[in-house]
């Protein structure tokens, strides 16, 4: 008997070990005669230790049929075999493209949609002719996944295309999507676009403003700052972190952007003392590094560093350092003696 | 120091989560920036984003994300590591499969320490066992350590200690289990019996398919040296191993469900635990 029959009759054991046993030694058999009984047991197993190990084997298996029944597999009613299947196939990559190619242009709009999840983090060489369909597919979905694709490889070959779907647009999930592609794709002279299409931030609704404000993070200039900083007050909870990641980006890439320091430190005050999350309140405390020439900025920080929140004294440790005013290393030093903590010690000592 | 922001953070925690299994809350911020910080220098990376892309979309090789890995983790072992992982199973997992067993009339209970390098996790496994189950010496209990370097292996049959590698251990259990001998400890006997070396080699795959009928697995801190396929198949293999109602321990930051779906979670006041249905 050979040692595929052997390992095919195993699959049916009663015992579960034997049975991944089986499976995994088909597998390194890399043998495509195995993949029809590994997809009839994947029908009937119900143990998933053996369902994990029968897609390892399919994965293992160099060969077309393990990728003919992997696609087949994308149509499964079961979600656990669906995912399995894309990360197969995923694997197989550049192997899989002229398969992946037929369903984009046979498939429905899930397998379609299932395509591109295949794609995620693939780079694009290759694929250029499933981008091209995707991005014209009726489904807002496929091109929805297509644009995040692209945006996450920078596929700079596909930026005037996402220029022109962000401009024509009206699907609020896929004009939003075009914008931080654009921002992931990284050429500056897409955010004059975006600013043209988006004139006043103040009327943006909030999916849309949280893409935008990751434009802003990336290009926002010196001018941009104030028009940032007064969604502060204005907008909900929310989007606090992403107004503040703008706002902090802006700010250390344009030293000569003016606050209107005032209005700034009330509110970055309040999400520090109110009990926003943690993060947040980090984020408003580095921020703070930028104003710390102000006298009552600069007091504030310090009185952070006594804060029951250990991201808080980390931020003003870091912000206080940051700033290089005078006096400062006997400042640290006293408050280093009454420091816990390794990483605000780190902070207040490096 | 690049600022590294939150939202690059959150971003490259997800990846190193993705590709590593490795868990890193908001707390840990600082601690990931510093660590990013060190690889940006050395590769000569000014900007975050383009560190983050590296790491995500152009490291097929997962060679980079390796590097940071080596410097998020620590190598570091020492008895009584990551306590509360150790204080859920001596509270709920070790007292539940013993009852289990105890019902059954079962009086055997295997342990199995994978990648134990010197020996401070299996010896620490005796003391709890012996701690929480007095009745341990009239069972059939046995904590098997493995590592593929043999020179570890003879330091576990060694049982000899520096104060590093003790620091952690409660008093009370270093006055009941160790012996000091100048600046050294050394297990006391009756713990030392309860620990068996074996030299194995976690891609043996004969090998590892040899290794059954365990009650807990303990393999903290040594998958995310490798990488996604062995992983997943040393993890399928600690399935395997195990016995039904078992348990499994990785790093408190590493996630199983992440490598596999075969396991069942459970939740214990605030650790989570994965055990074979």
């Amino acid at each position: 008997m050979s040692s595929l029959q052997e390992y095919v009759e195993k699959l049916a054991c009663a015992d579960e070990a034997e049975r991944t046993f089986a499976a995994e030694d088909i597998g390194y058999l890399n043998a495509p005669e195995g993949v029809p009984a590994l997809l009839r047991r994947l029908g009937e197993e119900e143990s998933r230790a053996v369902r994990d190990a029968i897609f390892q084997a399919l994965i293992r298996i160099d060969a077309n049929a393990a990728i003919e029944g992997s696609i087949r597999l994308l149509a499964s009613d079961d979600p656990r075999i669906r995912n399995h299947a894309v990360n197969v196939l995923r694997r197989k990559a550049v192997r899989a493209i002229p398969f992946l190619n037929a369903v984009m242009r046979d498939g429905d709009k899930d397998l379609r949609k299932l395509v591109l999840d295949i794609l995620r983090g693939v780079p694009a060489g290759g694929v250029e002719a499933i981008y091209e369909a995707a991005l014209g597919d009726k489904d807002p979905n496929v091109v929805i996944t297509a644009v995040e694709n692209l945006g996450l490889l920078r596929a700079r070959e596909f930026r005037g295309r996402i220029e022109e779907l962000l401009q024509a647009g009206s699907h609020p999930m896929q004009v939003a999507a075009c914008v931080e592609a654009l921002v992931g794709m990284g050429d500056p002279s897409s955010f004059g676009m975006i600013r043209r299409r988006f004139p006043n931030l103040a009327v943006l609704p909030d999916f849309l403003l949280a893409a935008f404000l990751k434009a802003m993070a990336v290009w926002g200039t010196a001018e941009d700052f104030n028009e940032v900083a007064a969604l502060l007050p204005l907008r909900g909870p929310h989007l606090r972190s992403a107004i503040l990641g703008a706002l902090f980006a802006i700010r250390a890439r344009c030293p000569s952007a003016a606050a209107n320091t005032g209005a700034l430190l009330a509110a970055l005050r309040r999400i520090v003392e109110d009990g926003d999350p943690p993060l947040c309140r980090y984020q408003a405390v580095r921020i703070l590094a930028f104003l710390a020439a102000e006298d009552d900025v600069y007091a504030f920080l310090v009185a952070c560093l006594s804060s029951p929140e250990r991201l808080v004294r980390l931020a003003a440790a870091e912000s206080l350092r940051a700033a290089g005013r005078p006096g400062l290393e006997p400042l640290l030093a006293a408050r280093a003696n009454e420091e816990t903590d390794e990483e605000v010690l780190q902070a207040l000592s490096c | 120091m690049p600022d590294l922001s939150v939202e690059q953070f959150q971003t490259l925690s997800q990846q190193i989560y993705q590709k590593l299994g490795l868990h890193f809350d908001d707390k840990k911020i600082y601690f990931l920036k510093t660590r990013v910080a060190r690889r940006m220098a050395a590769l000569g990376i000014e900007d975050p984003r383009e560190y983050i892309f590296m790491v995500s979309y152009a490291d097929p090789q997962g060679l980079e994300m390796q590097a940071l890995a080596n410097l998020v983790t620590t190598n570091e072992t020492y008895m009584f590591r990551e306590y509360d992982q150790l204080q859920a199973f001596a509270n709920h997992c070790l007292p539940e499969v013993l009852s289990a067993k105890q019902a059954r009339g079962e009086r055997t209970l295997r342990i199995w320490s994978a990648g134990c390098s010197s020996g401070e996790e299996p010896y620490t496994l005796a003391m709890i066992l012996q701690e929480v189950f007095p009745q341990a010496q009239s069972w059939d209990c046995r904590i098997t350590a493995t590592d593929i370097d043999e020179n570890m292996l003879r330091k576990v049959v060694a049982a000899r200690y520096g104060c590093r590698s003790v620091n952690e251990v409660p008093d009370r259990y270093r006055e009941k289990y160790l012996i000091e001998d100048g600046d050294e400890y050394v297990v006391r006997r009756r713990s030392a019996a309860l620990v068996h070396t074996l030299h194995l080699n976690l891609h043996d795959r004969m090998a590892m398919r040899a290794m059954r009928g365990f009650d807990f697995i303990f393999c903290r801190n040594v998958l995310i040296y490798f990488d996604d396929d062995s992983r997943k198949a040393v993890v399928d293999h600690f399935y395997n191993a195990l016995n039904p109602g078992g348990y499994i321990f990785l790093g408190h930051s590493e996630s199983v469900g992440r490598v596999t779906t075969a396991f069942q979670l459970k939740r214990f006041e605030n650790h989570l635990v994965y055990r074979k249905e």
